[in-house]
Parts: C-alpha cells; sequence; structure tokens
C-alpha cells in the first residue's frame, strides 16, 4: 500500500488520491473551503496550504518574500518554501507533508483566513449559518488576531433571489465556487457562474435563467458560509438549539441517506441535511427529497376516527372489535403500505397470515412520478422492496378495488393513507386503516387509528438497490400516534388473538434473514449513521 | 441521667430512664445555613448526635455540566457565599492549570487583594455570629460593621457585595478601578482598629473565655484524620496552609505568617481566624504596593477571553469570537485535574474533568466545611447541649459550600 | 509533584495499578477495584509516602464505557508534602457490581465523603458503618450524578398542586422543561429509544 506521511502520521492511499483525500478518508483534516469529495478541485480559496518537503537530493522549491524585521524595523529579504495546495497535489509515495506542524504553514492559514473575513459583514447574529459555518471554526482554530485592515469592506448585492428556493447573499460569499462546481458537474445544468473580477467577484444566475431544477437545495448544502440560504429553512431556527437523527428520505425509492434536525422543546422537525453514503447518495439529495421532512407534520393523522368523527384510540379499537365479529377470515383483505418501515408491515403481514389466517394480501402506495438519472427514482415509495420481500405473492391494488367490488371482500385492514390508484369502490367494504397522513384510504376509512411518522419511530427501510437502512428516531411521537406495529398489536388484540411481538426488537429479531438479498444489498440492518458528515 | 431519690408527696413519680431525642431542626438560628441535629440527650448531656446535611444541596455540579465553563463562575460564587471571591479566583486557576494559561502579573495581584479582602470578611462574619450566638450582640454588630467597609470596597471593584462572578478564565471581568487602592488603605487599617475593640471586649470577658476555652477540643491526629483543613486545623497546631506549603499567585512573595493554635479547642478557633484577619491586612497590603496601576488583567489567549465589546459591534473578527465563546465556550483541552487553594475553611478544591469541549465534563468541588462538619460529632459527644453553639459556630460550616 | 509515589505503587501492588499519568501536575494512578483497600491502607502506613489527610472522594461517571463510574479519591501528606490521586472503575451499564470496599477505618474522614458518593453516583461502600443518603432526602429516588438522571426530573415530596386544587388555571411550565433553552449537550445521549 502506497503511504504518505502527514505531520508524521503515516497515511494510505489509493491512486489518483490527493493529499486531501487520503487524508479525509483516515480521519485526518486538513482545513479547507473550496474542496468537496464530490466536486472537483479548484483550488482556489488557498486554505489547505500545506508544505511539501523536498525529496532528498533535491532543490527545495521556494519564494523570495521580505519579512519585516521585527527589532530593526526594516524589511529583509528571505527565502520560504512554496506551499502546495493539498487538494489538488497528487499523493506520492514517501512524501513528506507538513500541516500544523509547519510554521509556515501556520502562518499561511492564518493569513489566508484574513483575506477571507477582510470584506465580510458583521452578520452572525442573523446569518443561519452561524453555529455551523466554516468561517467561524477556522477562526478560532488558526486566526485569533483581528484583520489590519481599518478600510470601508467591500458592498456587494445581499438577499439576491437565484430562484424559487435559494436567496444569494454576496458579501458573505467567499468565492469558493462550489455551488458552480455542483450545477455543474452534478447537476448538469451550469446555470451558475461567477463575474467581475478581484475584490468585485460574485455569483450570478445565467441572464433569462433562474436557479431551477431538482438539486438546487444541494447549492446551499456545500455552501460552506452563509452566502446561499434556502428561503425553506432561513430564519427558522437556530442550529444550537437543534439536534439531529440519522434518517433516511421517504420520497422515492432510492432512501437517500439524511440528517434529520429537530428541535426538541417543540417537538418540531427542521430539516433535513443530507448524509454522506458513497453506495446511496454520495453527498446529495434532491429538492423534492428534501422537503419531505415537512411529512413528518403536514397532513398527519394524529387521533382515532369512527365514520369520520374523532374518537379515543380504545373506543376505535373497540370499533374494530365490533366490526370484526364473526366474519370469515376468506373475507378479510389486509393492506400492506411500500411507505410504511420493515417492522410495520411485518406486523401487518404477521396478523393476517398467522394470526387471521387470511391469504389475501394486497399492496399499495403512492403512484410513480418523475425520474431522472441523478437521484430521483420513478417510485416514490420508500419501501417497495422491503414489501415484496416480506410478501412476494401480494397483489396489486387494483386486485383489491375488484375484489371489493365483486364482494369478495368485506373487510379490509390497510396501511397508510395513499393509495396508487382510485380507491372509491373500497367504500362498499368496511376499512381500518392504520395510517399517519391523511389520503383516500384514511377517506374511506371506517376506522382511523394514527400511526407515527417514519421521524418518530425507529424504522428499517428496503431501498430500490435492495439495501435496508435504518431510520432512527427523531420526534416524539405526536397526538395520540403509535408506531404502527403497535396499533397492529393492539388491533390483534382488540380481535382476539395474542401478537408475538411487543417490543421492537422482537420483530427486528425476525427480520434478519427473511429479506432477499443480491449482489447490492449490505446484509442486515445497515444503522443509520454509518458514515461521517 | 441518675434517678435522683426525692420523697415525694404525690406518690411514686415515674422518672424517664430513656435518652430524650431533640431536634435542632434545620431552621434555628445557631445553626448557621440549615444543618439539622438530632441529638440524643441525657439530660444536657450529647450521648449521640447525628448530623444531617444536604438541605441547602442545589445541584451544582449536575449544573455545571449543562452550561459552559464560564457559566460555572455564579455557581462558585454561591458555594461559601461569605468569601465568594475566594471561590472565583479558586476556580479560575483550575480551569487555567487545566488550559495551561497564565495570568498577567497584575492580576494576580489584583486576585490576591481580593480574596484576602474575602477572608476578612468571612472571618468577621464567623467570629461575629460566634459571639452573637453566646450573648454578646455588640462585638457581632461591630464586626459587622467593618465587614461593611470590605464590602463597600468589593461593590466599587465587581458591582456586587457578596454575589461578584468576577473571575473570568484568564483573569478577571474587569480592571482594577482607580479608587481601588485608596478605598483599601483606607479601611484597613479601620477595620483592623474594630477588631481590637471587638477582642478587647471579648477576651477579657470570663463569661466568654469559659464558654470557650476547652470546648469541644480535638487533637492534631485526629483532626488530620478526619480530612480538616484551614482555621480549624490550624488551632490544633498543624500549620498546614496551603498559601506556605503550596503557594500559588504571588503568595510566595509577600510576607506574612501562619497563626497557629495549641489546644484546637474553640477558643483557639477563634483567635486563628482573628489572627488571620491581621495577617490578610499585611497580604493586602503588600500586594497592592506590588499592583501595577497600569496594564492588562486579562491574559490576550482569544481562546478564553472574551472581546471588547465596541469591536464585536463592527469587526467581524471580534463577533466570531464572542460567539465561539458563548454559543460553545470556551474549549478547554481534554483532561482532569485538581486544583487547590486556600479558601476561608480551608484547602477548597476543584476537580475538573474536560472532555476537549466547551462544557464541563464533570465539576468537583471539593468544600473544606463538609469534612468539618463530618467531625462534629466527635467534638460534641460527651459535651452539653449549650456546648454546641460556640462549637458549631467556631467551625464556621457555610451551607452553601457544606451542600454544593 | 514527584514520581516516588507512584513509583513505590508500581513496585509494590504491580499489575494492580492498571495505569499512571502526571499530566498537569497532578500524580494519578487508575487500579484495580477488589485491591482498592489494600492499596489505601499501604499509601497511608508507608512511612515514605504517609498519606494522612484525606482530601476527597468522588465519582465520575462514563456511561460509554465499561466499567462505567470511576471513583476518584484524593490523598495528600502533610508532612512530605505530596499528593495522588487514585482511581478506581466501577459498575457495569446499569451499575450493577458498583462496588467497592470502604476505607473508614483508615482515614474516618471518609466517612461522609463516602457516603457522598453513594447518594450521588450510587456506589456502594463495602463495611461503611453507616451508609446512608446524605445530602439528599431518604425517599429520593436515583443517584443524581449519573449521566442518565436527567437533569430537569423533579422529584417532589409534596406534588405540585393541580388545577382543581388550585381553583384557579395555572400557566405553569415544569421547572424547566426538557432542553429548555440549553444548547449544550447537543451531543449528548442518543434520544432515540429503542422500542418506539
Amino acid at each position: 500500500m502506497a503511504t504518505f506521511k502527514l505531520d508524521g502520521k503515516t497515511v494510505p492511499f489509493e491512486p489518483g488520491d490527493t493529499i486531501i483525500r487520503a487524508a479525509d478518508r483516515q480521519g485526518l483534516t486538513i482545513p479547507h473551503y473550496c474542496w468537496h469529495p464530490g466536486l472537483s478541485s479548484p483550488a482556489n480559496c488557498r486554505m489547505c496550504l500545506v508544505e511539501i518537503l523536498p525529496k532528498p537530493g533535491q532543490r527545495p522549491l521556494s519564494l523570495d518574500i521580505l519579512e519585516l524585521d521585527a527589532k530593526t524595523g526594516e524589511y529583509k529579504p528571505v527565502q520560504k518554501p512554496k506551499l502546495q495546495p493539498a487538494c489538488y497535489m497528487a499523493a506520492a509515495d514517501g512524501m513528506e507533508v507538513l500541516g500544523d506542524t509547519s510554521e509556515h504553514v501556520v502562518k499561511a492559514r492564518h493569513d489566508v483566513q484574513e483575506f477571507l473575513l477582510l470584506n465580510h459583514p458583521v452578520d452572525c447574529p442573523i446569518c443561519d449559518q452561524s453555529g455551523e459555518c466554516t468561517l467561524q471554526d477556522y477562526w478560532l482554530e488558526y486566526q485569533k488576531t483581528q484583520k489590519r485592515m481599518h478600510d470601508e469592506p467591500v458592498h456587494k448585492p445581499k438577499g439576491v433571489e437565484f430562484g424559487a428556493t435559494i436567496v444569494y447573499d454576496g458579501e458573505r460569499c467567499v468565492m469558493c465556487t462550489r455551488c458552480v462546481r455542483f450545477m455543474a458537474e452534478v447537476a448538469k445544468d451550469p446555470v451558475l457562474d461567477m463575474r467581475e473580477r478581484g475584490n468585485l467577484n460574485e455569483i450570478f444566475v445565467s441572464p433569462g435563467r433562474q436557479l431551477d431544477g431538482h438539486y438546487t437545495f444541494m447549492t446551499e448544502h456545500v455552501c460552506p458560509v452563509g452566502a446561499l440560504t434556502t428561503k425553506d429553512f432561513r430564519f427558522k431556527a437556530r442550529v444550537w438549539f437543534l439536534r439531529t437523527a440519522p434518517s433516511v428520505c421517504q420520497g422515492c425509492a432510492t432512501g437517500c441517506n439524511a440528517h434529520l434536525d429537530y428541535d426538541p422543546r417543540y417537538n418540531k422537525a427542521y430539516r433535513y441535511r443530507p448524509r454522506d453514503n458513497e453506495k446511496v447518495n454520495k453527498y446529495w439529495m434532491c429538492d423534492e427529497g428534501m422537503l419531505t421532512y415537512r411529512e413528518a407534520h403536514d397532513g398527519r393523522v394524529l387521533e382515532a376516527s369512527v365514520d369520520a368523527a374523532a374518537r379515543t384510540t380504545a373506543q376505535a379499537l373497540d370499533e374494530v372489535k365490533s366490526l370484526f365479529t364473526g366474519v370469515p377470515s376468506d373475507s378479510v383483505g389486509v393492506v400492506l403500505s411500500a411507505r410504511y418501515s420493515l417492522e410495520d408491515n411485518w406486523a401487518l403481514r404477521e396478523l393476517a397470515l398467522v394470526l387471521m389466517g387470511t391469504k389475501n394480501v394486497y399492496w399499495s402506495g403512492r403512484p410513480d412520478g418523475y425520474e431522472d438519472d441523478i437521484l430521483i427514482h420513478r417510485d416514490k415509495n420508500s419501501n417497495t422492496r422491503g414489501v415484496k420481500d416480506l410478501a412476494p405473492t401480494a397483489k396489486p391494488f387494483q386486485a383489491l378495488v375488484d375484489d371489493v367490488a365483486a364482494r369478495r371482500i368485506t373487510h379490509v385492514i390497510a396501511l397508510g393513507g395513499s393509495a396508487p390508484g382510485d380507491a372509491s369502490t373500497l367504500r362498499a367494504a368496511k376499512l381500518v386503516t392504520i395510517a399517519a397522513h391523511r389520503g383516500p384510504m384514511t377517506d374511506l376509512a371506517t376506522v382511523v387509528l394514527p400511526a407515527t411518522s417514519w421521524a418518530e419511530h425507529s424504522g428499517t427501510y428496503v431501498n430500490a438497490k435492495g439495501m435496508r437502512q435504518i431510520a432512527d428516531k427523531a420526534l416524539e411521537p405526536l397526538g395520540a400516534s403509535k408506531p404502527a406495529w403497535k396499533q397492529v398489536a393492539d388491533v390483534a388484540t382488540a380481535l382476539g388473538f395474542e401478537p408475538s411481538w411487543v417490543k421492537l426488537k422482537h420483530i427486528r429479531g425476525q427480520l434478519i434473514g427473511t429479506a432477499a438479498a443480491d449482489a447490492h444489498a449490505t446484509p442486515g440492518p445497515v444503522v443509520g449513521n454509518a458514515s461521517a458528515e | 441521667m441518675e434517678p435522683l431519690d426525692i420523697e415525694l408527696d404525690e406518690g411514686e413519680l415515674e422518672l424517664p430512664a430513656e435518652p430524650m431525642h431533640l431536634n435542632m431542626g434545620p431552621s434555628h438560628p445557631a445553626m448557621h445555613g440549615t444543618v439539622r441535629m438530632v441529638l440524643e440527650l441525657s439530660g444536657e448531656t450529647i450521648a449521640k448526635v447525628d448530623v444531617q446535611v444536604g438541605y441547602l444541596h442545589r445541584g451544582f455540579e449536575k449544573m455545571c455540566e449543562r452550561g459552559t465553563w464560564a457559566q460555572v463562575f455564579p455557581y462558585v460564587d454561591r458555594l461559601n457565599y461569605v468569601s465568594p471571591m475566594l471561590n472565583n479566583v479558586g476556580y479560575a486557576l483550575a480551569v487555567e492549570k487545566l488550559c495551561g494559561l497564565s495570568v498577567p502579573d497584575r492580576c494576580q495581584w489584583y486576585r490576591m487583594a481580593l480574596g484576602e479582602l474575602a477572608r476578612i470578611s468571612d472571618h468577621l462574619t464567623c467570629d461575629g455570629a460566634m459571639a452573637m450566638e453566646l450573648g454578646a450582640f455588640t462585638p457581632f454588630l461591630w464586626f459587622i460593621k467593618a465587614r461593611e467597609m470590605v464590602w463597600d470596597i468589593l461593590e466599587e471593584e465587581t458591582g456586587a457585595r457578596l454575589t461578584h462572578s468576577f473571575g473570568r478564565i484568564g483573569g478577571m471581568a474587569e480592571p482594577p478601578t482607580p479608587d481601588f487602592k485608596k478605598l483599601c488603605l483606607a479601611a484597613l487599617p479601620e477595620i483592623l482598629h474594630i477588631v481590637e475593640e471587638g477582642e478587647r471586649m471579648l477576651l477579657n470577658n470570663r463569661i466568654f473565655l469559659d464558654r470557650l476555652e476547652n470546648v469541644g477540643p480535638i487533637s492534631k491526629a485526629d483532626a488530620v484524620a478526619l480530612g480538616w483543613t484551614g482555621p480549624c486545623l490550624r488551632a490544633t497546631g498543624v500549620s498546614y496552609d496551603i498559601r506556605k506549603a503550596h503557594p500559588y499567585l504571588k503568595y510566595d512573595e509577600v510576607d506574612f505568617e501562619v497563626p497557629v493554635g495549641t489546644r484546637g479547642d474553640t477558643l483557639d478557633r477563634f483567635l486563628v481566624r482573628l489572627g488571620e484577619i491581621r495577617q490578610s491586612k499585611r497580604i493586602i497590603e503588600q500586594s497592592l504596593e506590588r499592583m501595577a496601576d497600569s496594564g492588562p488583567v486579562n491574559c490576550d489567549d482569544p481562546r478564553v477571553v472574551l472581546p471588547p465589546k465596541s469591536e464585536v459591534y463592527t469587526t467581524i473578527e471580534a463577533t466570531i469570537q464572542h460567539f465561539k465563546l458563548i454559543m460553545e465556550g470556551a474549549k478547554v483541552p481534554a483532561g482532569e485535574v485538581y486544583s487547590y487553594t486556600e479558601a476561608g475553611n480551608g484547602e477548597l478544591g476543584y476537580y475538573l474533568v474536560s472532555d476537549g469541549s466547551g462544557t464541563p465534563y464533570r465539576v468537583r468541588i471539593r468544600p473544606p466545611c463538609f469534612q468539618i462538619v463530618g467531625g462534629v460529632s466527635k467534638l460534641i459527644e460527651g459535651r452539653m447541649l449549650a456546648d454546641i453553639v460556640p462549637t458549631f459556630g467556631s467551625l464556621n460550616m457555610i451551607g452553601g459550600e457544606c451542600d454544593h | 509533584m514527584s514520581q516516588l509515589v507512584l513509583d513505590k505503587l508500581k513496585e509494590r501492588f504491580g499489575a494492580a495499578i492498571l495505569e499512571t499519568h502526571s499530566n498537569f501536575g497532578d500524580d494519578t494512578a487508575v487500579v484495580d477495584a477488589a485491591q482498592w483497600k489494600a492499596i489505601a491502607k499501604f499509601l497511608r502506613e508507608d512511612p515514605a509516602l504517609d498519606f494522612d489527610l484525606p482530601v476527597d472522594l468522588c465519582g465520575v461517571d462514563y456511561p460509554n464505557r465499561l466499567p462505567r463510574m470511576e471513583v476518584v479519591m484524593h490523598l495528600y501528606s502533610i508532612a512530605r508534602h505530596h499528593r495522588v490521586r487514585i482511581k478506581a472503575r466501577v459498575g457495569d451499564e446499569d451499575m450493577d457490581g458498583a462496588e467497592l470496599d470502604s476505607v473508614v477505618s483508615i482515614w474516618p474522614g471518609f466517612n461522609w465523603l463516602e457516603r457522598e458518593v453513594f447518594d450521588m453516583s450510587g456506589v456502594r461502600f463495602r463495611g461503611h458503618p453507616d451508609l446512608r443518603r446524605i445530602l439528599m432526602y431518604p425517599e429520593f429516588e436515583g443517584h443524581p450524578l449519573q449521566r442518565t438522571y436527567p437533569a430537569d426530573r423533579t422529584q417532589p415530596l409534596v406534588p405540585y398542586r393541580t388545577e382543581d386544587e388550585a381553583g384557579m388555571p395555572l400557566n405553569k411550565l415544569e421547572p424547566f422543561g426538557h432542553d429548555e433553552g440549553m444548547p449544550f449537550g447537543r451531543v449528548g445521549p442518543h434520544p432515540h429509544a429503542e422500542d418506539n
């Protein structure tokens, strides 16, 4: 394995790695603004400058500079080594790189940071990036002094609307061009560019265009400072009050890994941030996915109801009991949901196949939608593969509609409110829906039991590639909702059965090994917090 | 209690043969800062005592884990609340030991002067209260008058009479006021004069001496084995004073003596404190002489010291510094340290554990009077009920410190 | 501080001294909990060490590692002017097996300190003459300085009155609610409970 040394530590690297990439793999940080592991390296911020010692026998690359002699007050010519950007220098075997241990690098970092803050506005109190801002962190680690300029800072446009989602602030921008490169390289839509020169530089949108598309939120995500902010999140919450939970986006079958940021004081989810996962979403998420955090609160079913009148859960369960008394199991249909976790679906499947002994298992979810070749999948359900694996013979939703119309099925227990097609014929049947969100299935239901959304209980979701991913619990259950697998257990008890699961770990113990694994899947549940940001 | 043979007309009188339980409850004028003593009495003699502390436990140590390092200063003020500056300085020194910082000389003299003023205030309160509880109300009021002079100086310097929160990591909150030296040098002789007057009134009084002399004695070995430190230990004859044994700040550059007693009884504890007031006055005078009139009071490390407010409003760097220090706290390097200073009651120790972040992982306060009150049963058992008052008063148990 | 103390300990107890360091000038030794009393006795009685002043005893909770509770003892020798910090780790994640021998027979000053460690951290001391709570009231449940004890939990001996009892609306927030206004401790125990 080829290695180089960074500050005396041996760092292995793969062929083609830059110094900063190899160091990042090992968890050693070299400060940077413009570099991003998922984008190209422009080396324009100069923060990652490191000193590379010359090979033995080689003349060092050095610069002639003038240094102020503090004692005499005069400038003397000295030589200092030319520092190289670690984000652009390819690592070579046996290279010796000095970072913190070199006084030149320490001074360079100080000076670069000073330049970056030279014209920076005093916006910390109102800037959304406060608390997660690279400028703040690096000032404390590397600069620690005041700037030496006493002139008025350069003023640039602030609060420029780039599109429907993003607002740009020119004064806060450090011109790292991460947003420009992201749109060009990853979103394949080079709509942003830099204009003007020198200290009048700013980012702008191509004339006649807006910053639109499906990946605009990512420009805010890559921005290391508060120059780009999303209209969705700006001024809503201060990040130091937010806790974070590793989660999985529920928008489509790609199953991008995300961090769900929520405020535990108000039990409210505030935003998603992408979580790095080389195998699933690399470093990115799409706009629609980023906004799905709202589904933790919007359109929720928070209390039980019978015939559209609000009831307590206990009363609703009594109603379920009376509805199902004396009903033969052949005429009961059970609908699994591709939007609910493996645990929820397993519980309902247990109720159907094992406890009630009915073979009429269907599945439903949201209808298909837009897809592209970057991240967005056509299937807008996060757990289709999981449901297919749990119940390979489950019939599609249309079959349920037909069966109900033909009176073969008179009673239905369904998970989830959404339906992929027209569900109005289900009015003929007695429908019990356990759902977190309103939808056709809750509108038509006789009894509705509130379930927790993905954010309020820990659940496993299998994405289109067959990988199992866990979304951790973030919020406390809202209203009267309980995890769907608990509601199913209560329904089973109301119907006179004894469910074999009481805690989540009972279900998880059953799940290992049931879903088929293919070449891309990771065996067993993947713990949500797999890789660092 | 021995049954007395009494011929009584009314017939047999049943005299109680079991000991009596008396509760000197937490709300009691003589129980400084809420201590409960459940006494088992045999007549006037105390057979057993169960000292129950904890009525003023406020959960400081747990609260420290929920704030930043700098937010601990108001908590430590409220420990020994009659000499809060000593607690502040002790904690600041502990964090600075962990950070590897040293403060400028001017700050060190300033801390010494303020600390000794706090010590004077502490001893005045203790001795005054002791006298008051024995019935001598006038010297108490005189000592309180002297304490007011100390508190006036502290109010001028810090803005508060009692809970200053004046210490900071890396220095003090504000530099000394221009009048500081003048105020101190004017007040100290007056304070000493009042102390001498009080002594003249008390130490020639037969009753006072009888109530204190040979009451509640403890031997050197016992005191050391119990973990006593400070004036209570020095009254037994062990001359252990951290300012001399392990000097911190500039205590090795000033001349002072350590008053030591002989018998370890209540009178010695009373006298040792009066002696310490005189020594504190010497230390203050020497510190003020050595303290520079200008120059920085805080060390200039931006990782712990806040920037001036005018800069915070106008430059981005100062805003960032302010933001980082307030919102995330000064990032103290990971590790553990035990730092100890001589507080009013003895060795005040801080055992700090840091995980490298701005929030303390564990702040353990070693309260000097916790150990001292732990030895109360040894002092009181076998003595009479009335002896509790001067004995307990001489130990200077401060509820805030003992119960933290 | 001198290395003498640590050297003598290592020489006498060998493998029972698990780690030592002298960071920040404080000599520290982490010792095997089973040898706690023997080591304490040695520190007291050895003439070159002569630790006669019991300074402090406290517990520090490290719930992310096992054994979880670290009991820290500080000692001082008045004659020799040296200090030492002795630590022992006890207890598993539910604090089972968190027991140490009491050293009250060696230094009576540890009587109250051991009671305080029991009260605050939940470590029991075998052979203590009177192990009961000292700072908290006897009806208190739990050990407050364990990191798993929530800081915002109140256990009032007299329960807070309800609106019915008061006869009027009470706009009362519980004395500081969960995470109220506190950005610190964000990196804390993960909020998700497994069976929800």
